[in-house]
């Protein structure tokens, strides 16, 4: 029983040791609270200085997380085992403080160019955060459905966030109809799992399972919540065939909301997935490793062939980001820890080239609408050289050459698919990875493609609307949202050179088994 | 050496890249400076390790004598020898995740985990007397493309950054001694070639690039898949985990490996490719898609039709000879049995791509297009050489490599010349050039000898000892491939009558006399210019030098074409061992 149960305790006080061990979420959650104060006493035309407030808190919180995993190398288990700190949670805390962080110093300058309100968007992202933090370290089912739904809400408000555009609209209300089914799937699940082993504490049902397991018997009961969680995580990671919210939801979010919903909701749900199958789960993963697997190669499939045939930049971004699940997933599937060490990986690669490539997405929007369709790259590679290059150099990372940090997230993935003996996990992904060649360099050549090979109708449109684009091809907090993207850039480059950077990282990261 | 000269000569081109980049663009004429320079130092830089390469013989040429002499070489801890070693680690994990794995344990037995094989791989760098050739053609080729590339080229300053981007590529796959190294640069020196490709070239270069990206990386994938197979089955097999070249040819893990993967259908069990054949396949797919062999060819003739000049001169020159290199140096290497076993497929595909690649030459009109299935053609001849496994086969194999990089760059240079001034290469709109054109006429005429073959040229050296080389396999190769050379002589001279001689026909609509006025208004020549000359005079220069006087070429050749049949061959040393393997295995129930 986990029962913390205050009975005896009528006046219980959290241990200073308990709140330490949560203290990134504290600052995150705690930050959300000022901003929304500041929001209300702030003077007329501060808007900046809210973007600058949350940057302060994410900060502040990833310095702490820092610290933690300086000082402790070791699993930290509080709050009477229902929340660890360990470096699994820690590295995961990185990638999504690292990747809000990007959000935040892009935000000022598209909210202000498409017109969007701001106080509201701030809290409503460090509330979101905070959500991904508790999802990361979560070690008990409820803490896991606190995360998921305190990820969740916000990013339903956010998406829909844009008021005046329909499409956005449309998508909020997917997501949150569909979000509220998986949801529903997942809590599902954690009831049977409760209802079978007696405990919410992921370690008391790993070792429930594991007896289980032992004594050589499997549980049908275990084995539909097994398959309710997995179809839950499998939608909030947008795994195909869970993914029908992606691309709607993904096109019609304001791009920086985008940005943030591909990959740090991707990371946390990630992080919780891989713990709960590879660590909780793993007495059954004879069970479930072959299911998971094939929802990793339906992804990779689906993703990569729907993707070529798109005309919209963020639905292409959306469908590479099924197939990207798709990839990450096979890490999943091994069950094993090398499978983990390179799921987190990849996580971390995909973090800095899929930011990289929606930042440069949110840059280029332009007033009243996102920069969406393929044909407003045209030419790109002229008119702004720099941007050009490095979405150049994201399309090559997130198609896996080498010299990008995508080249060792699959190099990763498919060797230790390959060392489990997993070949056909690796022979899907190569070939979707060739296929995904496609239209990633699609991308490229739209870009810098010469004028006469775009077409008549288009070529007549990049004119009628150059004048404008022109007067606001230099909007204020340009400058913060490029810096931005070359960060994206240099570590991306960095990283695909010197993959010991992150790999040593993820050498001595522990995992609580759960 | 006490200094890295490799990895000196490697990013010569890269810094060299970045000193381009700080140049203004509009400063054209510094900018193409510039680029000779550094092409012309990197040049300079190969023909030193070349010739340290070539001043070492005394040992090497021991060795080799005691090869020829029949000695045991069980002494020879590797049967190749790689000189300028240098090594660094790159990727280095630790024995042990012990953090890891005791988390996912917790000391259950049941469902111990095996800890993960550490993966470790290092920036290593060496030279043998392959990759020396190819190393010097590839910056000759380089500088060459340095020297056609003109002033008036639209983004001149990308142009050359990225070309010298491809150099470093280039480089780096013929130096590098680490299956990821060689996979890194592999697949990086793709990068500055799409974007030479998207960039500059015929409206329809898009299609071409995408084509040609696709095919070489659907490719290389598998390699990649392969790589890990044998990382994990030499590491399954001898303990080691390594991805270094050296190490795994000497671990042999492969020489031993004969137990065939089964499937079973229907109830009944098949015995299937055994794992050092399924590796080789990858391998060789990853690689016959790059040089192109004919099943894989597709991509090539758009590429080389849609490209610029200078592009062409590097790309076809150097860049599809590393398919070649590949061939040699890792499935020779690695995959000693299953070279044997699929001798006859890869001849089978050498000759097909030999009398393919010759038809389809004559079919074309097209200059370009002419050039490159001749280019299939003669590319058929290497891979003939190759698989015929034996030293002249593979003397004639690298040989004819460094030959064909030659012709196939002064080809496009002379067609590049035509193209330039009449803008039309179709054949049928061309021909009586020799009269306005003569020192064309004259240097296309000794790189048409030299395409075909013809005695005294540097390719007759070449195709002669690869046809030696197969007729000790079997004659029938030869005679096969002998069809190839009688096809090449009339596609050559096809191109070449019908360009310079006859009646002078002209792609324009006005009187001849006046086309040809125009021109020259415009260019301020009508014949080959100063630049031009430059580029073909030392390629000319080396064809008469290689097919007047081969022997040293030869001779060093030599040693290594021994050195890497001496590995394709290290089965037959220990044959008797795996026969008894072998019959213990068909013995027991």
């Amino acid at each position: 029983m986990i029962a913390v149960a205050a009975p005896g305790y009528p006046l219980h006080f959290v241990p200073a040791g308990d709140l330490l061990g949560i203290l990134p979420i504290l600052i995150v959650g705690g930050g959300a609270v000022v901003v929304l104060v500041w929001d209300l006493i702030r003077p007329r035309g501060q808007e900046v200085w809210l973007a600058g407030l949350t940057g302060l808190f994410l900060l502040a919180a990833l310095g702490t997380a820092i610290g933690q995993w300086v000082a402790n190398s070791g699993p930290i288990v509080v709050f009477n085992g229902a929340y660890a700190n360990d470096r699994f949670a820690l590295f995961a805390d990185f990638v999504v403080l690292i990747t809000a962080l990007a959000v935040v110093v892009l935000s000022p300058g598209y909210l202000r160019r498409r017109g969007l309100a701001e106080g509201e968007y701030y809290i409503l992202l460090l509330a979101s955060v905070a959500g991904m933090l508790v999802l990361d370290g979560a070690l008990n089912l409820i803490v896991v459905f606190l995360g998921i739904e305190l990820l969740s809400i916000p990013l339903y408000v956010l998406a829909g966030f844009a008021r005046d555009d329909q499409r956005s609209q449309e998508g909020a209300m997917k997501y949150l109809l569909l979000g509220g089914f998986a949801s529903g799937f997942l809590l599902y699940g954690m009831a049977l799992l409760y209802g079978e082993t007696g405990h919410t504490s992921l370690t008391a049902i790993h070792a429930f399972l594991l007896r289980d397991a032992t004594a050589g018997h499997v549980d049908p009961m275990v084995l539909a919540a097994v398959g309710l969680l997995a179809v839950g995580l499998a939608f909030k990671v947008s795994a195909a065939p869970f993914h029908w919210w992606t691309p709607d939801v993904y096109q019609g979010s304001p791009a920086v909301v985008t940005t943030f919903m591909s990959v740090a909701t991707k990371v946390a749900a990630f992080a919780v997935f891989l713990r709960l199958f590879s660590a909780t789960l793993a007495p059954y993963r004879a069970e479930w490793t072959v299911p998971i697997a094939v929802v990793a190669i339906i992804s990779m499939i689906y993703g990569n062939v729907v993707a070529v045939a798109q005309t919209s930049l963020k639905r292409l971004l959306a469908y590479s980001g099924i197939a990207q699940a798709g990839y990450i997933m096979i890490g999943v599937a091994l069950g094993r820890p090398d499978g983990t060490q390179a799921s987190l990986y990849y996580l971390a690669a995909y973090a800095f080239m899929n930011t990289g490539a929606f930042a440069v997405v949110t840059i280029l929007s332009r007033r009243g609408e996102d920069c969406d369709r393929y044909s407003e790259l045209a030419g790109l590679g002229r008119r702004e050289p720099l941007l050009a290059g490095l979405m150049s150099l994201f399309m090559l990372s997130l198609a896996g050459f080498p010299l990008t940090v995508g080249f060792f997230g699959k190099f990763f993935l498919f060797s230790a698919a390959i060392h489990d003996g997993q070949l056909a996990l690796a022979i899907w992904g190569i070939l979707t990875s060739a296929v995904s060649l496609f239209y990633y360099l699609r991308v490229i050549l739209k870009m810098y493609a010469p004028a006469a090979d775009v077409g008549p109708v288009e070529e007549f449109e990049v004119a009628s609307v150059s004048p404008e684009g022109t007067a606001v091809a230099a909007p204020t907090a340009v400058g913060p949202a490029v810096l931005v993207v070359a960060l994206a850039g240099a570590g991306t480059i960095v990283l695909g050179i010197f993959p010991a950077l992150i790999y040593t990282l993820l050498q001595g990261i522990s995992v609580v088994h759960g | 050496m006490s200094w890295p000269i490799l990895s000196v000569t490697l990013f010569l081109p890269l810094a060299g890249a970045v000193a381009i980049l700080a140049i203004p663009a509009s400063r054209v004429r510094t900018i193409r400076l510039a680029l000779m320079a550094v092409t012309a130092l990197t040049l300079g830089l190969t023909c030193v390790v070349l010739v340290a390469y070539l001043a070492v013989p005394p040992a090497a040429a021991s060795k080799l004598s005691g090869t020829a002499n029949g000695q045991s070489l069980s002494s020879i801890h590797s049967p190749i020898t790689f000189q300028f070693q240098e090594q660094v680690n790159w990727l280095q994990s630790g024995t042990s995740l012990s953090h890891l794995h005791l988390a996912f344990n917790e000391g259950n037995s049941a469902f111990n985990q095996a800890a993960p094989p550490p993966i470790n791989f290092s920036y290593h760098l060496g030279v043998d007397g392959l990759s020396v050739w190819l190393m010097a053609l590839a910056a000759l080729l380089f500088l060459v493309a340095a020297v056609v590339l003109s002033q008036r080229e639209t983004r001149l300053r990308t142009f050359a950054v990225l070309m010298l981007l491809s150099e470093v590529g280039v480089l780096g796959v013929l130096t590098s001694l680490d299956l990821i190294l060689f996979y890194f640069f592999w697949e990086a020196a793709l990068i500055p070639l799409y974007f030479l490709m998207i960039g500059w070239g015929d409206p329809n270069r898009g299609r071409a690039a995408l084509k040609f990206i696709i095919y070489t990386v659907a490719g290389s994938l598998f390699m990649l898949l392969a790589i890990f197979g044998v990382y994990f089955i030499t590491g399954a097999q001898t303990g080691v985990y390594t991805f270094d070249l050296p190490t795994l040819i000497a671990a042999q893990s492969f020489v031993h490996t004969t137990q065939a993967t089964t499937f079973s259908l229907f109830g009944h069990s098949f015995a299937w490719l055994n794992p050092q054949e399924w590796l080789f396949l990858a391998f060789a797919l990853a690689f016959a898609i790059k040089v192109p062999l004919v099943p894989f060819h597709s991509w090539l003739p758009d590429a080389y039709s849609s490209g610029t000049t200078p592009f062409l001169v590097f790309f076809a020159g150097i860049v599809s000879k590393l398919g070649a290199f590949g061939l040699i140096r890792y499935n020779l290497t690695l995959f000693p049995q299953a070279s044997h076993t699929f001798q006859p497929l890869m001849l089978g595909l050498a000759i097909a791509s030999i009398l393919y690649g010759a038809l389809a030459a004559l079919a074309q009109t097209d200059l370009k297009r002419i050039v490159g299935f001749a280019s299939i053609s003669h590319l058929g001849f290497v891979v003939l050489g190759i698989f015929a496994l034996n030293v002249d086969g593979l003397n004639g194999a690298i040989i004819q490599m460094v030959n064909h990089g030659i012709v196939i760059a002064a080809l496009f240079i002379c067609v590049g010349v035509v193209e330039s001034r009449f803008a039309s290469r179709t054949l049928s709109q061309l021909g009586g050039l020799a009269r306005p054109m003569p020192v064309l006429a004259g240097l296309f005429l000794v790189v048409t000898l030299a395409g075909l073959g013809m005695p005294l040229l540097n390719s007759f050296v070449g195709e002669f000892l690869i046809l030696l080389g197969a007729f000790q396999a079997s004659p029938v190769w030869a005679v096969l491939a002998s069809l190839g050379v009688i096809v090449a002589c009339w596609y050559m001279l096809r191109m070449y009558q019908g360009l310079t001689q006859g009646e002078l026909r002209l792609p324009g609509t006005g009187a001849v006399s006046e086309q040809l006025q125009a021109v020259s208004r415009r260019l301020g020549r009508l014949d080959v210019g100063p630049v031009e000359v430059v580029a073909l005079v030392p390629l000319v220069a080396l064809m008469l030098v290689i097919g007047v006087y081969p022997a040293p070429v030869i001779r060093y050749g030599r040693f290594s074409a021994a050195q890497y049949v001496q590995a394709a061959n290290r089965q037959t040393a220990t044959e008797p061992a795996l026969a008894s393997s072998r019959s213990a295995a068909r013995s027991q129930p």
